[in-house]
């Protein structure tokens, strides 16, 4: 079955359950979002302008305590800003995250989908969802080290940020940083993100955020999402995982023993065949003769 | 059935055994669709991927139920007993067709009984790594189950699924070419005397009474 791949300009570095493409002598650049969450002010006009641009459908919410504006990510909603209170010496902090998809150089979704082509990951490191070719199984949801594909009943596909692949593909930022109205978002390629990132990591340093960080873990790759975590040490209040990994685990281990089960299977029926071949078959009317 | 045939199977138990045939194969081929992606096109004779992803689990559920029934029907002649323990010690001889050194074998050879209990542990780590996979959001209210429960889950389906797949070969390879005569069991549900007093002697007596 030929898998049906995004018609857009980008060529595709890896696709889900599909062998990779071959490579291209032309290397395109690398793309990369970075998220200062120090400059972030909890406006949440990227929410919004994420469901503008994407057309995603409007989900009614409700006062649960919090400036969050909605609990949690659905097929509907790609981006939430998270917001968690800490208490840092008597003063009162905000944790705000930029809830969506990192786009990992490694993605943990696509390492453990089984549908050819479902999910592909673009030259410039963007991954994206293909719902044309996904078949409901939520095998990406368990294989995200960050929680983020969120499948629905309704279409029996999963969905997820695409970093406006759309804008991206035509040299636009992704509606989020454009919107951003004090620059928390910044985008560009991904060598030009992390020499951001690191002047803003010193400059929170030498404002007294000791523990700033860039947030790019080596696990998955790096990713192309990235955060300028002014807490650096509190990343798991941030619902950010310290060491994230893809494909590890049950599923690198599966990935090299279905080797193993396909050989089995095979030397299964060859065994038979030989068998046959050796000995064959035992009529009981043998027996009367 | 022809005059002096011996009854093997009654048309329950045939029935009950092809739910449980062929709904098995049915998950074989999908599930290695889903197993490996140079397998991916075993679903486009199956209804497609998504179509193939929806039946997976209710033809599981087919499975699961007709295996239970086929489970209480032959549960009865499916003890192994001193004499089965014989047979395995001489599971060799039997293997390479020296009939003379193989303990003549009941109903059900120890072998045939090895692949009863072997199926009915492997049916439980279907239905018990299948329920994660099928709802990873939870169910029963169990879960959610997203993350290395449904990881792990996969990776015993798929084990269970190799160790199904090498039994199932050696089951219909035995009872289609290797012994002729023994599909009908299968069939129209009867057997010759003289494929019972070969493959199965003392069923054989214990059907026609002792004999010479």
């Amino acid at each position: 079955m030929t898998a049906q791949l995004p018609a857009n300009g980008l060529r595709i570095r890896r696709a889900s359950a599909s062998p990779d493409p071959a490579p291209g002598i032309r290397q395109g650049p690398e793309y990369a979002k970075l998220v200062d969450i120090s400059r972030c002010i909890g406006c949440k006009g990227c929410e919004v302008a994420c469901k503008e641009w994407n057309e995603l459908g409007i989900e009614p919410t409700e006062n649960f305590g919090s400036y969050q504006s909605h609990r949690d990510l659905t097929p509907d909603t790609w981006l939430l800003m998270r917001f968690t209170e800490l208490e840092v010496g008597g003063d009162l902090h905000w944790l705000i995250k930029k809830d969506a998809c990192l786009h990992c150089e490694e993605p943990g979704c696509l390492l453990a989908c089984p549908a050819p082509g479902a999910i592909v990951q673009y030259e410039n490191g963007i991954v994206d969802f293909n719902q044309a070719n996904c078949i409901g199984c939520q095998l990406c949801v368990s294989g995200c080290p960050f929680d983020i594909p969120r499948f629905s009943a309704e279409t029996r596909k999963v969905y997820k940020c695409n970093m406006c692949i759309d804008r991206v593909e035509a040299g636009l930022e992704p509606a989020c940083a454009k919107t951003c109205p004090t620059n928390a978002i910044s985008w560009g390629t991904k060598q030009d993100m992390v020499a951001l990132a690191e002047r803003k990591v010193e400059g929170l340093r030498a404002r007294g955020f000791a523990n700033a960080v860039l947030y790019d873990p080596p696990g998955v790759g790096g990713t192309h999402m990235m955060y300028v975590v002014p807490h650096g040490d509190q990343l798991e209040q941030y619902d950010l995982p310290a060491d994230p990994t893809a494909g590890a685990g049950a599923l690198a281990l599966l990935g090299t023993l279905r080797k193993g089960g396909a050989a089995a299977l095979g030397l299964g029926l060859l065994a038979a065949g030989l068998h046959y071949l050796g000995f064959g078959p035992q009529s009981a009317e043998e027996d009367e003769s | 059935m022809r005059r002096g045939d011996i009854k093997r199977f009654t048309y329950l138990e045939r029935v009950v055994h092809w739910v449980v045939g062929l709904s098995f194969l049915f998950l074989l081929l999908t599930g290695l669709a889903f197993s490996h992606p140079r397998l991916y096109w075993l679903t486009t004779v199956l209804g497609g991927g998504p179509i193939a992803r929806i039946l997976h689990p209710w033809i599981g559920v087919l499975f699961a139920l007709s295996f239970v029934a086929m489970f209480f029907l032959w549960l009865r002649d499916m003890r192994i007993d001193a004499q089965d323990r014989e047979w395995l010690r001489a599971i060799r001889h039997y293997a390479v067709h020296d009939k003379a050194k193989v303990p003549p074998a009941g109903k059900y050879n120890a072998g045939q009984k090895m692949f009863f209990w072997t199926m009915t542990v492997l049916g439980v780590v279907y239905v018990a790594t299948g329920i994660p996979m099928w709802f990873p959001g939870g169910v029963f209210g169990l879960g959610p189950f997203y993350g290395e429960i449904v990881n792990v889950s996969r990776l015993l389906h798929y084990l269970a699924t190799v160790g199904g797949a090498l039994f199932l070969v050696v089951h219909v390879y035995l009872g289609t070419v290797a012994y002729p005569g023994t599909i009908g069991a299968m069939l129209h549900g009867s057997v010759t005397p003289a494929w019972a007093k070969h493959h199965h002697p003392r069923w054989h007596e214990e059907q026609s009474g002792p004999s010479a």
